[in-house]
């Protein structure tokens, strides 16, 4: 009887540790997550992670730096200032419902009212609609500027994401979040963690591999490949078509759960969005 | 004689008809199939990225006749739906950072 507890309480530790029952474990997650790459790459500097691959690619860096002098994401800069101080027809702005542009460092968060992670995105459009607005379009256009603008007045600003250990919902979005992370998909049968973790700072044929760590430091970002300025859900689109799985929806529960895991695991790095990648 | 080269020529007309509609008949067949194999796939978030794709390309061939081609691509759309249906299902509760983490 005894040695059977004893089986049963282990086999829970491990359900708790590993993340595989109902229960995880988002503290431990991040400190082994940190640790992994702080090991990896023991002298890359904390805040060089923000760079993404540029921090372990010097010809890609000296690139980059070229591009940065003139920032192909200002233009997006400008509009969405503009769009931040344009009243809507009821005479309320944004500021109405962020009181202050740079306040992307406190999302996503899990919004205990909703029951769901609501990203910076999904703020947006929802203090829109409670203003009569119509919403915007989530991947493209001139929502991005907005974040642009928004990610701008960020910068410095701390990654911060909580993930309340009192409210089963949270949990489980997170876990959703991890869940997606680390499961294959796709007929290429890869997980995210494939790419950005084990393969992280190596080349798959011509493109170095970002750290995960970092990776939601600068969004939105403007992408040679795209021409143009995005948001890391069309980034996360993109990825899934990449090893030949169907995306899901911008903005929809499973992105979102996602940003939500991904961006915790950057707690403690400061934003530098919106950034320019290849 | 006229009359029996008009037997001929409708009698092949015939066939040709059956046989276009038993075409048809497969064609359709494996199609549903297939959707319904897409569909079990999308049901975990599985579906694979060129399902969708496959399917529009299968129709386009059966419009035009091709039912081999057609029924093909169509079968190949069904094998993906119910590949990633098992890749979802075989990692459920399983997946985790540990293999990653080493």
């Amino acid at each position: 009887m005894r040695r059977a507890a004893v089986l049963l309480a282990g086999c829970l530790s491990a359900a708790v540790a590993f993340g595989t029952g109902a229960e995880v474990d988002p503290k431990a997650d991040l400190e082994a997550f940190q640790s992994f790459f702080k090991n990896k790459f023991p002298s890359l500097p904390w805040e060089e992670y923000a760079n993404g691959a540029y921090a372990l690619d010097p010809a890609w860096r000296a690139n980059w730096e070229l591009i940065e002098e003139f920032p192909p994401y200002e233009v997006a800069i400008a509009k969405g200032e503009e769009m931040w101080d344009t009243p809507f027809a009821n005479g309320k702005t944004y500021a109405d419902c962020f009181g202050e542009p740079g306040v992307q460092h406190h999302y996503p968060r899990w919004d205990r009212e909703q029951g769901q992670v609501v990203t910076l995105a999904l703020a947006i459009n929802q203090c829109r609609e409670a203003h009569g607005e119509d919403p915007l379009k989530y991947k493209k256009g001139a929502i991005v500027d907005l974040l642009a603008y928004m990610a701008y007045e960020s910068r410095g600003n701390v990654i911060d994401v909580k993930v309340p250990e009192d409210d089963p919902g949270a949990l489980e979005a997170y876990k959703q979040g991890r869940d997606f992370y680390y499961t294959r998909r796709g007929q290429l049968n890869f997980a995210c963690a494939h790419c950005h973790m084990g393969m992280a700072g190596r080349k798959l044929r011509t493109e170095s591999m970002s750290p995960a760590l970092g990776q939601t430091t600068g969004w939105p970002v403007y992408r040679s490949k795209w021409g143009a300025i995005g948001t890391l859900h069309r980034r996360y689109s993109g990825c899934n078509k990449q090893v030949r799985a169907k995306p899901f929806k911008a903005q929809g529960e499973e992105y979102r759960n996602l940003e939500y895991f991904h961006t915790f695991l950057s707690n403690g790095l400061p934003l530098n969005g919106p950034a320019a990648r290849k | 004689m006229k009359h029996r080269v008009w037997m001929a020529w409708i009698g092949a007309g015939l066939a040709a008809g059956l046989a276009q509609a038993a075409d048809q008949a497969r064609f359709d067949a494996a199609y549903a199939e297939a959707v319904a194999a897409q569909e079990k796939a999308a049901s975990v978030g599985g579906e694979w990225r060129d399902i969708g794709k496959f399917l529009k390309q299968a129709q386009q061939l059966a419009k035009e006749g091709d039912f081999e081609a057609a029924v093909k691509l169509a079968q190949r759309a069904e094998h993906q739906g119910h590949a990633g249906y098992e890749q979802m299902t075989s990692q459920q509760g399983k997946v985790g950072p540990e293999p990653f983490l080493q």
